[in-house]
């Protein structure tokens, strides 16, 4: 799809990790909770207070993943602003629609109506720059990263686009964690998040929260993470098999044996995962790895998958928390990411190492 | 150069009219759809455009069962996107990539004001749970054609249907897909009616877009979808397409959440961007359907941008809301149609309720229906919150 590779120049995270931290994906966290916030950074170190007091955490924490990713990037502002996101701001939304049904329509402010749109961030986030370029905002469940991203790819297709800052951003609020643990979403306890890959085989996943942005360009610079090769997003609620993956890298000019790491989207829930044990025959374990494990369950986590995907191929290494073998992995040159959303939606995406 | 885009179908359903044919008498008469609220139950008397189906005679069209899961938004795009896929000639068994974009923003927030305690509390309504995202809602359309193979929702507000447009072009282009049904849906809800009036931008009466006594919007609900394919595609199905989609532009204002710069700057780019890709000059555009929602700030921000845009001849301007009502996520799908209704029928719609030219404006908007007038290009403008604005051009084939 690409007419020539793209580089991710800034990347950022705000997770359950510590955050706006490179190295978190090599030594993080381990929880025993089912429901996990975000470690948030201090706020006043990175916002003028008055302006952060009629923010909403989510908003917060995506003008602040933005900020350091544009940086790192070297560029002053981006020429395109795209969000993923599953929910939005949903707090806002949940604040504004519990008040509405509590109070009979009556007595309503519009503070947290003004925030609930989905495109608040995308918004917030261009206004905090001063950046009137492109903006666009997608909410497509667990492929919303990925929607956002492919328009990312698209935009930086065009001759007049140089830069694109693509964020992922969700927020997991006590009420929705409860609506979905409704769905089973979620196990009802769990001893160590990090194994929870390779645990046990029971319904559920961990949740977690995060904001992730990441600039892309087609210039390289210095601190390059990597680079994004091609993107394929598909519908089939029916399901994917082999030959989806096989085609996509032979596009590519690639096999199987070209892929270095093979990333999924799995996350300890057994229907989840049997989706991607089902491609079982295409790698081998010491080739398979992960990441919900590190950030938890949450429809943009795909984002902070990337963006490890990134760090591990900046370093070259693997760490053993995110591979199936439990070995660490070095050497990389290709990593191709597959997501999938209740075996309905499914992405891939392609991405190498910079060279020099 | 680029491949040229082309608009091979589209369906409507609307206040004024569950269909194409119905939409299209509509504007010719200028009917105005706005009244009292039907299907919704709120404490406030605020007159809106609704759609005349119930729920139950959706489905029933539909042939879907009465006791499936779906919201009032899904139903909607349904009735739309089947009306879209016929008019382009497309089967659901097509051999070709077909993409389902579908701009909403309030999703099944319909069901969810109704059992928001329900689903806290107790298993009663697990299943609309899931139909809350707006994901939920594209899917539930897709799936019940059969024939997607590409699904995505944009969600820029009120702009996300012209954003949805955008992309599916961008995809086209690319060789993602072969061919994109894209626009947006959106029923209206009692967050968002109550969310637009504690902004205190919902008018009371029928709403007066570019009026100098406009007193805000009244709220519409709708669907509409236009589908998109190369030239070469259309020519290879022998399809005689409707229009181009030239060019189109989105820029953000960049200025206040819920507000328009005061100059428009936001809107410029949008609609300076839409012509540049469209290859033509300012004067080439023969009629506007402006965002025109009737409040305060945005006729005034999006007059004087346009007043800025085509300072050396303004073009006709109306804003359809007059009679559709403000379709907030639909509104892009929804007056796509319109524009490419009036350029195949030589007419330009007239921006109902018209009395006064508001006195910061060089312009006063169509307030009776132009026939027999030959468009060649035309312009539709969608802003949303966050100001995200996105500009459309459709010409003449």
């Amino acid at each position: 799809m690409l007419n020539k590779p793209i580089y991710i120049n800034g990347a950022a995270a705000i997770s359950i990790q510590e955050p706006l931290n490179e190295t978190v994906i090599y030594n993080p966290l381990n929880y025993s909770q089912v429901h996990v916030r975000c470690i948030d950074p201090v706020f006043k170190e990175h916002l003028n207070p008055i302006a952060a007091r009629r923010m909403s955490l989510i908003i917060k924490r995506a003008i602040i993943t933005a900020r350091y990713a544009v940086k790192m990037a070297e560029i002053e502002k981006p020429d395109a602003i795209i969000t993923g996101t599953g929910l939005g701001c949903v707090q806002d939304t949940e604040k504004f629609l519990e008040a509405m049904i509590r109070n009979k329509e009556k007595f309503l402010q519009p503070a947290f109506f003004i925030q609930s749109t989905h495109n608040t961030i995308s918004s917030q986030i261009a206004i905090d720059l001063k950046c009137k370029a492109y903006n666009n905002t997608y909410i497509h469940r667990g492929v919303s990263f990925e929607n956002a991203l492919i328009d990312a790819l698209l935009q930086l297709n065009k001759p007049k686009i140089d830069s694109a800052l693509v964020t992922g951003n969700d927020e997991m609020t006590p009420a929705y964690f409860k609506l979905l643990q409704r769905l089973n979403y979620w196990k009802n306890s769990v001893d160590s998040s990090l194994n929870i890959v390779d645990s046990e085989n029971s319904i559920g996943s961990f949740a977690g929260e995060g904001s992730v942005s990441l600039v892309l360009s087609k210039n390289k610079i210095k601190n390059s993470f990597a680079t994004i090769n091609d993107i394929k997003l598909h519908y089939n609620p029916n399901g994917i098999d082999e030959k989806f993956i096989v085609d996509f890298l032979l596009k590519n000019g690639l096999n199987t044996d070209d892929v270095s790491l093979f990333i999924t989207g799995a996350n300890g829930d057994f229907n989840n995962d049997l989706v991607y044990k089902k491609l079982d025959n295409l790698f081998d374990n010491n080739r398979i790895g992960h990441y919900k494990n590190i950030c938890g369950e949450f429809y943009t986590a795909p984002a902070f998958g990337l963006y490890a995907a990134a760090i591990c191929l900046k370093n070259n290494t693997v760490p053993k928390t995110m591979m199936l073998s439990n070995n660490n992995l070095n050497n990389i040159n290709n990593i191709l990411f597959y997501n999938h959303f209740q075996n309905r939606d499914h992405s891939l995406i392609l991405l190498s190492k910079c060279i020099n | 150069m680029l491949d040229e885009i082309v608009v091979s179908g589209m369906g409507s359903i609307s206040g004024i009219g569950n269909n194409l044919d119905e939409t299209l008498q509509s504007c010719l008469q200028m009917k105005c759809a706005i009244k009292e609220l039907q299907h919704i139950k709120s404490i406030h008397k605020l007159p809106c455009a609704e759609v005349s189906y119930t729920d139950a005679e959706m489905k029933a069209i539909l042939n879907i069962a009465d006791s499936e899961t779906a919201t009032r938004t899904a139903l909607m795009g349904m009735i739309a996107t089947q009306e879209a896929l016929n008019n382009a000639k497309i089967t659901y068994d097509s051999k070709y990539r077909i993409a389902f974009l579908n701009g909403t923003t309030v999703g099944g927030m319909e069901k969810s004001e109704m059992y928001y305690f329900d689903f806290l509390e107790n298993d009663k309504f697990n299943h609309y749970i899931e139909a809350h995202d707006c994901g939920a809602c594209t899917e539930k359309i897709a799936d019940y054609f059969g024939c997607f193979s590409y699904v995505g929702t944009p969600s820029t507000a009120c702009s996300s249907a012209a954003n949805a447009i955008m992309l599916g072009a961008e995809l086209i282009r690319n060789g993602e897909v072969d061919i994109v049904v894209a626009g947006g849906s959106e029923c209206i809800t009692k967050f968002h009616l109550n969310g637009f009036n504690s902004l205190m931008i919902l008018d009371k009466e029928i709403c007066r877009p570019f009026d100098e006594t406009r007193a805000g919007l009244n709220l519409g609900e709708g669907a509409a979808y236009i589908v998109i394919e190369s030239s070469k595609l259309a020519e290879k199905r022998k399809i005689k397409p409707l229009c181009k989609l030239s060019g189109y532009g989105n820029a953000c204002d960049a200025y206040h959440q819920t507000a328009s710069s005061p100059d428009g700057d936001g809107a410029v780019i949008a609609m300076t961007n839409a012509l540049e890709t469209s290859g033509i000059e300012p004067k080439d555009i023969d009629y506007i359907n402006a965002h025109g929602t009737g409040t305060p700030n945005n006729d005034e921000s999006e007059g004087k941008a346009i007043a800025r845009v085509f300072l050396e001849k303004i073009p006709y301007i109306s804003s359809t809301k007059s009679i559709t009502g403000h379709t907030t996520s639909a509104a892009g799908g929804v007056e796509s149609v319109i524009s490419i209704l009036s350029l195949n029928n030589r007419f330009v719609p007239g921006n109902y309720n018209f009395k006064t030219q508001m006195s910061c404006l060089p312009f006063k908007p169509v307030s009776e229906v132009i026939t027999n007038v030959d468009l060649k290009h035309v312009l539709s403008n969608s802003f949303g919150f966050g100001g995200n604005n996105s500009s459309l051009v459709f010409s003449k084939i």
